[in-house]
């Protein structure tokens, strides 16, 4: 028995030293083997088919379960045969789960299996795909094929560009959000609370409203978590985000520093909202759940027991400014009582929103060309648009006043086909709104999509390489989570701990990757004439 | 005997402890999966709930065909699963365990091999799928998961150890071939280790959701794991993404609600936890891997 072991150990040890080399090389083995093959067969395909024998496109993207999936396929390839004819283009619809979906797109795309369309994001292994080889390069497709793209998202495909080429195509949408404050009416009425202090944008302004509440509604928290100021801090006005916690500080006015890569809890800016949580918390404005995962903080003004959600995305209206309030119609809806919404902030245009939801194509796809003619139409053809989005009308929608609703009888569940993933093809500004939302929601975008894209960020189109300080940003986030839950819900004192969080941070290699992101923003300036 | 008598309140309190940690979690969770809706965004979690409501229940029941086949799928692949694999894992066993067998070395260093080299998840994927073609069908949830080289080895263990290499020898020499000193002489001889490798695989069948998410595309051959974890996921990711992407959210799906994945979890924990009482009695006896025990 002991020769056994011995001999087994030595085996072993033997083996594990094998594997860790054997793992290494066959790693790169694969990616390479990957990477090649489809490659040719594009090629290929390419030259040789120039005659439209008719093509299959199949379209993977996420979604739950659809019963009747196969009608809507039917009629979307019934209605592309019969209105364009010349393009012989026929759809094979492909949902995956979401919760399968990166691990099923990764498989399916390491093994070289057929698909054309594919929606992709950045939040959604977008740059390891197009690493990968996974994706093709689109500007050719798109300068034949995607006129009606380019005359929506001609100007905005820089957030898809790596090393110079467009991987996918921006699904056209709102450009950003505005951010700040949503308020329960009824309390707002019963104390006749003034908010017009809030058109400072700025968060202490806040404080003599939740003020207010505590002091009269013993059994309401004023204020309810996870969003607090310093979660908006990020999505706010205050910093350009590039990578982790490094960023540009936007409220640095010294003009020699608008391209200064700095670490954002260093910034004047987070100290300040830090200080305010903390405030809040101490005087009892905040609720003791705040850090616990999976709160919901409309279930809280569901249940009667939250006044202010805080720093929170909000609905983009007719007149979206900020400290204008007004009524806030998505959460209205689901929350069963009428809430308000202050913006406190409007986003810039950033890269990385400009990559939050798009459509790639495919390196096994047989005919790309075919694939970029399907995504074209769906920039320009409301009714193809429709048919992916809402399905047959009469089955699965009605019209009532140029809005989509159930038919009678139906609901979401019964209806057999609900998909409402607006944001992941095609012009969004085509789409019809569902009843109970504003009809002019569109519009609504249109325009404040114009105020977005006149406030770029200075560092709009850059996109940064994290692979050389890869082992820094996961050492990074891991001193970030254990501090940023404390500080956003004011539990610990930011004069006390950021300092510790900063020298933590330090010992991480936060200086590295900021030294890392300004080498290449600097390289990117210097490309671009900044 | 005095030392025992003496230790004895402790071990009992210390098994006491470790009885209520490992019980009180599952008590939490039925109870969060009978509190009412608002009671849980008022009080939080409780292990009395102020507020009895069976919403959750009726809403599955409501909802039962699809849980009841994910159900079906899960048993199916846990019965067959296991009794195969308790097959192919005890006969491999029992061959190593034979020193007359030639290449009993290349072998077990084969199977030692599996346990320390993965292939990955991509050729493992590729081969179910490009050359086996197994994607969405009930042997794609199964095959994965028949042989695995721990359980081969802790059996071969066993058999070279519990049982006497004499009577296998006397069983020939009364005229029994190798098949019927397997079936007759051996496996009746090693309940205790098939009661618990046949637990572990259960558990293994029975818990395992990847294998659904990699190979099944189909809905209605969801196993109840994965059943319960897509369920779980989908609204997550729902939510999430509407964080994340800055992305329109105004869309109202009906996301589940806490108790009902409470609910959920009871549902699924209870046939396998029911399994254990009836094979705990091999258990007394325990188990060896490497040093004698008698």
């Amino acid at each position: 028995m002991k020769r056994v072991k011995k001999g087994a150990f030595a085996l072993s040890s033997l083996l594990v030293a094998l594997s860790l080399v054997t793992a290494g090389c066959g790693g790169n083995g694969n990616n390479e083997g990957a990477n090649k093959q489809p490659a040719n067969n594009a090629q290929g395909n390419a030259s040789a088919e120039k005659t439209l024998d008719p093509y299959e496109v199949v379209m993977v993207y996420p979604d739950g379960k659809q019963n009747d999936l196969g009608s809507v396929q039917t009629a979307m390839n019934d209605y592309l045969k019969t209105t364009y004819p010349a393009l012989n283009i026929s759809v094979k619809l492909n949902p995956i789960d979401w919760s399968a979906y990166a691990d099923k797109t990764n498989l399916m795309m390491s093994s070289g299996q057929k698909f054309d369309l594919i929606w992709t994001a950045n939040w959604m292994n977008f740059d390891a795909q197009v690493n990968k080889g996974g994706l093709l390069p689109l500007d050719d497709l798109l300068a034949k094929y995607g006129q009606d793209i380019e005359a929506v998202e001609g100007q905005f495909h820089d957030g898809a560009k790596r090393s110079g080429k467009i991987y996918g195509v921006h699904v056209h949408q709102e450009l950003g959000n505005p951010q700040g404050i949503a308020l329960s009416k009824a309390l707002v009425d019963k104390y006749n609370l003034d908010l017009s202090g809030l058109k400072s944008g700025e968060f202490k302004d806040l404080t003599p409203i939740l003020k207010t509440i505590k002091d009269n509604e013993p059994s309401i928290t004023p204020a309810v978590g996870p969003a607090f100021p310093l979660n908006a801090y990020y999505g706010s006005g205050s910093t350009a985000n590039i990578v982790g916690p490094v960023g540009l500080d936007l409220r640095d006015t010294d003009p020699n520093n608008t391209y200064k890569i700095v670490n954002t809890y260093e910034t004047p800016r987070y100290m300040e909202l830090a200080k305010l949580t903390r405030e809040w918390f101490k005087a009892g404005y905040i609720n003791k759940d705040a850090t616990t995962p999976g709160i919901d903080v409309w279930k809280k003004f569901q249940a009667g027991t939250a006044f202010a959600a805080i720093g929170s995305d909000l609905d983009i209206l007719a007149g979206t400014a900020i400290g204008e309030a007004q009524l806030m119609p998505s959460k209205t809806g689901s929350v069963g009582s009428d809430i308000v919404q202050v913006p406190l902030n409007i986003d810039r245009l950033q890269t990385t929103k400009l990559a939050a939801t798009m459509q790639g194509i495919s390196q096994t796809s047989k005919d790309p060309e075919r694939a970029m003619m399907l995504l074209n139409l769906f920039y320009r053809d409301q009714k193809l648009l429709t048919l992916f989005n809402f399905g047959v009308e009469g089955t699965h929608y009605v019209l009532k006043d140029g809005q989509i609703a159930l038919p009678e009888g139906k609901s979401q569940e019964t209806i057999g086909f609900y998909h409402d993933v607006m944001w992941q093809i095609g012009n969004q500004m085509l789409n019809y709104t569902r009843v109970g939302e504003d009809p002019n929601k569109y519009k609504n975008y249109e325009e404040f999509n114009k105020k977005v894209a006149n406030n770029p960020s200075p560092i709009l189109g850059f996109v940064f390489d994290s692979e050389p300080v890869k082992n820094e940003l996961i050492a990074i986030s891991k001193v970030q989570s254990t501090f940023d839950p404390g500080l956003q819900s004011g539990q610990l004192d930011p004069e006390v701990e950021v300092p510790k969080l900063l020298e933590k941070l330090k010992a991480a290699g936060i200086d590295k990757i900021i030294a890392e992101a300004q080498k290449q923003l600097d390289a990117w300036r210097a490309e671009n004439g900044k | 005997m005095k030392n025992s008598n003496r230790t004895n309140p402790f071990i009992i309190l210390f098994f006491i402890v470790v009885s209520l940690a490992s019980l009180l979690p599952f008590w939490l969770i039925l109870m969060v999966s009978l509190t009412g809706q608002n009671a849980l965004v008022k009080y939080g979690y409780s292990f009395w709930p102020k507020d009895f409501d069976l919403a959750a229940y009726r809403f599955l029941w409501h909802d039962a065909e699809p849980i009841l086949r994910a159900y079906g799928v899960s048993i199916v692949v846990t019965v067959v699963g296991t009794i195969v694999s308790l097959f192919v894992t005890s006969a491999l066993a029992y061959t190593l365990s034979r020193s007359e067998f030639p290449f009993r070395g290349a072998l077990s260093f084969y199977v030692l091999f599996t346990m320390l080299f993965g292939g990955g998840l991509l050729p493992w994927y590729l081969v179910y799928t490009k050359f086996l073609h197994l994607q969405d069908t009930l042997p794609a949830l199964i095959i994965p998961g028949l042989l695995g080289g721990f359980n081969v080895f802790i059996m071969r263990t066993y058999f070279t150890t519990s049982i006497p290499p004499s009577l296998v020898d006397s069983a020939q020499i009364d005229g029994a071939n190798e098949y019927r000193t397997y079936f007759s002489i051996v496996l009746p001889l090693s309940l205790p280790v098939l009661a618990t490798i046949g637990l572990f695989v259960i558990v293994s069948y029975w818990n395992d959701w990847f294998t659904s998410l990699v190979f099944i595309s189909n809905d209605r051959l969801y196993n109840l794991q994965y059943f319960l974890y897509n369920t779980l996921m989908n609204a997550q990711y729902l939510q999430a993404v509407a964080s994340k992407a800055h992305i329109d959210s105004t869309s109202d799906r009906i996301l589940p609600l806490e108790q009902l994945q409470m609910a959920m979890a009871m549902i699924a924990v209870l046939p396998v936890a029911m399994v254990f009482p009836f094979l705990q009695k091999y258990f007394v006896k325990g188990l060896t891997v490497g040093a004698v025990k008698g």
